[in-house]
């Protein structure tokens, strides 16, 4: 029985790292039509950033947090920079887009590897959250609960963002239509910058805050970029409901495939999203894009 | 003569390797109506497009109260003043009625002379709207969807308004409530061209017709001089 309440707390904390990964990879697919296939990479960039300022290799020591937060920001600049610089050179030519984020990932890794070399860094948790919260029906370690906690606090500020504000009724009206987004007026092409930025930053953030739990190293970029892809499959570009979902079932699907099927992991993984492409291509929340 | 609120000159616009727009020039006059008719095909909503900059042409230029609005992307001809009614309504249908009004409001240009349109003038003038301003956009009904659509190109207050082909898929009672609209927005002195397959419609409301035949001007006249020079118009339209 706990064990199946570790690994369920383990799903969900998880599922909550994949949410603040795939909202920003699904928003971009769905406003910008651009498969960004260096979002994996940003989430390994943001890892090693922030765990540079945490373990203090740089000779700078900083808190947690405060490490997460420039990490994120910094993240969100190289984010902005790469759709002002490149991908914007490239609009509707999904071939193109594909191959340069693609070949930015692979440099991304090398330049990680090169900087920051081969083992993988260990994060320390942050003060305050190493322990373990008892309750009537086991303990669980504090900050994976925490973690929840962090994805559930940014969903709602999302959503309150996407659906709330004059801001976030622009960016869906640009995923509706974005050709009639400029006709009324819309600036669509600030409002990729700004999407594209915002990505950027929740992917880093993710990163970070995953570092104690996933730790840091080559080839992070790699396994987290297919779990972003079968959210945003599973749940539907550009819908926000269906990134917080699919994150959830795919965290699920990852922690018991893994624990009860690992021979099966990642056929238990992917099955669902050919079941969904094949019966659901729009995805469980996603609008029909004809 | 008067600077005109839309002046078309020499417009030649293409589709990939079709030429669907030749030659094309033709003017609207400020505070008038300009019927734009032709068939199924014949280059109304090319027109419309190339105006909104959706479509740049190859070769003309489109000017908006004597400026040049030619290259300039859609959002900026829209700062000009400029909002289109486009055909098929093409509301943004995963939000709410509200927000499809929000998201297009531009404030008047300094020294226009028309009240500002406002979320509530709107409502003002489509109360069914109001009525649905929480609802998802997609859960209305086609005319309802067609004053939103009037709505949302109100809201940028725009100098010129471009609306093609509103009658579209409505029923007639409909159509009548729409038509009626067209001309409140007429006589409050907006400079408006009214593209339409049913020139019918057209011709009770539109100062000046100008129709088009496989990309290129045919005809450049009025209603009433048309109805009395006998003008072949089934030459041009089809069934009339």
């Amino acid at each position: 029985m706990t064990f199946y309440l570790v690994l369920t707390v383990n799903s969900v904390t998880f599922g909550g790292l994949l949410f603040l990964l795939s909202a920003g990879f699904s928003l971009i697919f769905g406003l910008m039509r651009i498969p960004n296939l260096t979002h994996g990479s940003l989430f390994m960039i943001g890892a090693y950033i922030g765990a540079t300022f945490v373990i203090g290799l740089l000779g700078v020591k900083l808190n947690f947090w405060l490490a997460a937060i420039l990490a994120t920001l910094a993240v969100a600049l190289l984010g902005a920079l790469a759709e002002r610089l490149l991908l914007r050179r490239l609009p509707g030519d999904q071939l193109a887009q594909v191959l340069v984020t693609l070949g930015l990932s692979f440099m991304a890794a090398d330049a990680c590897l090169a900087l920051w070399g081969g083992d993988p860094l260990n994060v320390p948790t942050p003060d305050g959250l190493g322990g373990f919260v008892r309750t009537g029906i086991g303990a669980f370690p504090l900050y994976r609960v925490a973690v929840i906690a962090i994805a559930v606090v940014f969903a709602v500020a999302l959503w309150l963002l996407l659906d709330r504000t004059r801001l976030g009724a622009m960016i869906r009206a640009g995923v509706d239509d974005p050709d009639m987004a400029r006709v009324v007026g819309i600036r669509v092409s600030q409002l990729f910058t700004i999407v594209f930025a915002l990505g950027a930053g929740l992917a880093a953030f993710a990163g970070i805050i995953g570092g104690p739990i996933l730790s840091v190293y080559p080839g992070l970029d790699q396994d987290m970029l297919p779990l972003a892809l079968v959210v945003v499959i599973l749940g539907g570009s550009g819908s926000l409901l269906g990134s917080f979902v699919g994150s959830i079932v795919v965290g699920f699907l990852y922690n018991f495939g893994q624990a009860l099927l690992p021979e099966l992991a990642y056929f238990v993984l992917f099955l669902p999203m050919l079941l969904v492409l094949l019966l659901r291509p729009q995805g469980l929340f996603g609008r029909h894009v004809p | 003569m008067a600077t005109s609120a839309l002046s078309l000159s020499h417009i030649d616009a293409f589709y990939g390797d079709s030429h669907v727009l030749a030659d094309v020039s033709f003017e609207l006059g400020e505070a008038r109506m300009l019927g734009l008719l032709g068939r199924n095909g014949a280059g109304k909503s090319t027109c419309m497009n190339v105006t909104m900059g959706l479509l740049p042409p190859r070769r003309g230029t489109v000017a908006i109260f004597g400026q040049s609005v030619s290259g300039l992307p859609p959002e900026q001809i829209a700062a000009r003043g400029v909002a289109l009614v486009p055909q098929g309504r093409r509301i943004f249908k995963s939000l709410t009625v509200r927000e499809n009004l929000i998201v297009a409001a531009r404030k008047p240009d300094a020294g226009s002379k028309h009240a500002p349109w406002t979320i509530e003038t709107v409502f003002g003038m489509f109360p069914r709207l109001s009525e649905r301003s929480g609802q998802i956009a997609a859960h209305l009904s086609g005319g309802e969807q067609q004053m939103l659509a009037i709505g949302r190109a109100l809201m940028g207050n725009p100098r010129v308004l471009l609306m093609d082909e509103p009658s579209e898929g409505l029923a007639p009672q409909i159509v009548a409530e729409v038509m009626a609209t067209i001309r409140k927005l007429k006589e409050s002195g907006l400079s408006i061209v009214l593209v339409e397959q049913n020139p019918k419609l057209v011709f009770d409301v539109a100062d000046d017709i100008v129709i088009l035949n496989t990309g290129q001007v045919a005809v450049v006249s009025t209603p009433s001089a048309l109805s009395q020079d006998g003008v072949d118009l089934r030459q041009h339209l089809g069934v009339f």
